[in-house]
């Protein structure tokens, strides 16, 4: 093939991918009368800010967006609290037989149960614990969510360490716990930045916990309030779009910033990137 | 006894947290739900179980999520494998193109059926209003409000939202080949067709298989877009399992009934994720 015809055909799959997110940003900073025209106006257009004035106005969205970054940055947290020792201690320390590889497993499998299959009882558990339409029952859940994909990655990060780093450190009367904190940790920090970064995209984005177990306006994070104004009778696409494009912004940004180990975070460290 | 499990199981207490909270949050609910779906009224029961086989809306929306599974992975692999190897052999420009083609996949699936909807919309959507621009009649074309093309309409959502996934595996796949043996081939006067079927492809088995399985797995369980976009409908064109199952539970607050279906889903699920644990033992 030569190469125009490369460039052309990559051309246009790029446009397939961008066009409608492009699309999505007109709508979101066009006036109600432009929305709609045809032909559709793709550039020439008088831009507002109109929507997003009137989406956060009221504060039900603004409301979801701090309770998405409250839920979010805490399950992280948590997550990463336990499943970082959990990880350098499956990986370091010893273990009788195979045993430190059967409880990795076992701990990745959790991650491979489909939402569906816990949610019901995870609905009737929360709801007898009065954790129902609470964040602190949805960090809960996103933490159980994350935590084996911490395992799973901060491990791959632990075994690409020297030993003899902690060797040193320990021969100079260090306890683990003090090797891991002032040795290890420091040597694994994008390891431990690429986790962060994807625990984070993933609590942002999740739908269906949020869905069943957050549905007051109070609790409820920001997909499911977005969902919630996209009714089929009466949208306010503008408003719609504007809410969406906040949703989408954060997790561009922290893509871009994991974006050596994208590979890595989306295969679970099963294909090396 | 103490003093011998810290002798040979020195890393217990690091791993405890994270086991009990998995086994209170994920083992403890799917036990407690076998519970649920075997309780009836007055006890014990399999009603829940027997119901599931005569249940024909349930078998629909089964072979609806297998042939959405299954038309939606064949695409997405055809196209991310093109890709891959396309974008592979560009020169410059290469990680603008790659950086652009990886977007749809990271958006939250909140926003990506907010643009499909923007798209698809028959009277108002921009697919329909380039259509009429170019001359051509669109009152016929509905996509995903109507019945006969919805669950094509939610398929091709899926294609682009999760092409660039199988794209970005592929091509790392691609880039981390050993480059001997290909220059070896070429060498010995191996065409490029005959290099990518004997080399390239059964070296890229691995990933290939992690890939498909990957993907399979998420696709059994798609509901968010679905939700979104069509709530199944119109009618019950475009409902899939999960979404039957939220219905059952949420909709119905039939419980027994949504965890015997659930355990279907799951069973389903495992099967998958059993080959996947081996191949990545494998490929470690």
């Amino acid at each position: 093939m030569n190469s125009t015809v490369k460039y052309a055909l990559a051309l246009l799959a790029l446009a397939a991918a961008v066009a409608p997110i492009y699309w999505l940003v007109t709508i979101s900073i066009k006036r109600d009368i432009d929305q709609f025209a045809v032909p559709p106006l793709w550039i020439h257009f008088q831009p507002t800010v109109r929507h997003y004035v009137e989406s956060f106005r009221g504060g039900n969205l603004a409301r979801s967006l701090w309770n998405s970054t409250f839920v979010a940055s805490l399950s992280t947290l948590l997550a990463m609290l336990l499943g970082v020792p959990a990880a350098y201690g499956l990986e370091r320390l010893r273990w009788p037989r195979d045993w430190s590889r059967k409880i990795g497993f076992w701990i990745l499998s959790t991650r491979m149960l489909p939402p569906i299959a816990t949610i019901v009882p995870l609905f009737l558990m929360l709801r007898r614990a009065g954790l129902l339409n609470s964040r602190p029952g949805l960090i809960l859940v996103y933490t159980a969510f994350n935590l084996p994909f911490v395992v799973w990655m901060m491990q791959g990060f632990f075994r690409e360490i020297p030993r003899e780093l902690e060797e040193a450190a320990m021969m100079d009367g260090d306890s683990r716990l003090g090797t891991l904190m002032r040795v290890v940790l420091p040597v694994a920090k994008p390891g431990l930045a690429a986790t962060v970064v994807f625990c984070l995209i993933v609590a942002w984005n999740e739908f269906l916990f949020a869905l069943i177990l957050t549905q007051t306006t109070t609790s409820t994070t920001l997909p499911v309030a977005i969902a919630s104004r996209v009714t089929q009778y009466e949208i306010r696409w503008g408003a719609m779009s504007a809410a969406g494009i906040v949703a989408m912004i954060p997790v561009l940004v922290f893509a871009g910033l994991a974006q050596r180990y994208l590979v890595r975070g989306m295969s679970l460290g099963a294909v090396k990137g | 006894m103490i003093r011998t499990l810290r002798r040979s199981w020195p890393g217990v207490p690091w791993v405890v947290p994270t086991v009990v909270l998995l086994l209170a949050l994920t083992i403890y609910p799917l036990v407690y739900s076998v519970k649920v779906s075997f309780t009836g009224p007055a006890g014990f029961s399999l009603a829940n179980y027997a119901r599931l086989l005569q249940d024909r809306l349930f078998l629909q929306a089964m072979a609806q999520t297998l042939l959405y599974t299954v038309v939606a992975l064949a695409i997405e692999f055809a196209l991310g494998f093109a890709l891959a190897l396309l974008v592979d052999s560009l020169g410059r420009g290469r990680a603008f193109v790659r950086a652009g083609l990886l977007a749809p996949m990271l958006l939250p699936p909140v926003v990506v059926a907010i643009i499909w909807r923007l798209i698809y919309n028959p009277q108002f959507g921009v697919l329909n209003g380039t259509l009429r621009n170019l001359g051509i009649h669109t009152s016929a074309l509905t996509w995903a409000s109507g019945e006969r093309g919805a669950l094509a309409s939610v398929i091709l959502v899926d294609v682009w939202e999760w092409t660039p996934f199988l794209f970005l595996l592929l091509s790392a796949g691609l880039q981390a080949l050993p480059q001997e043996p290909l220059e070896a081939a070429r060498m010995d006067g191996a065409s490029p067709w005959q290099v990518f079927r004997d080399i390239v492809l059964p070296l890229l088995k691995p990933v290939m298989t992690l890939v498909i399985l990957l993907r399979t797995m998420d696709l059994l369980r798609i509901f968010d877009q679905i939700f979104i976009l069509t709530q199944g409908g119109p009618g019950f064109a475009t409902e899939t399992v999960s979404l039957y199952i939220y219905r059952t539970a949420f909709r119905f607050f039939n419980f027994g009934y949504a965890s015997a279906m659930s355990f279907l889903a799951l069973g389903l699920t495992i099967v998958f994720a059993r080959s996947l644990m081996r191949l990545m033992r494998v490929s470690r």
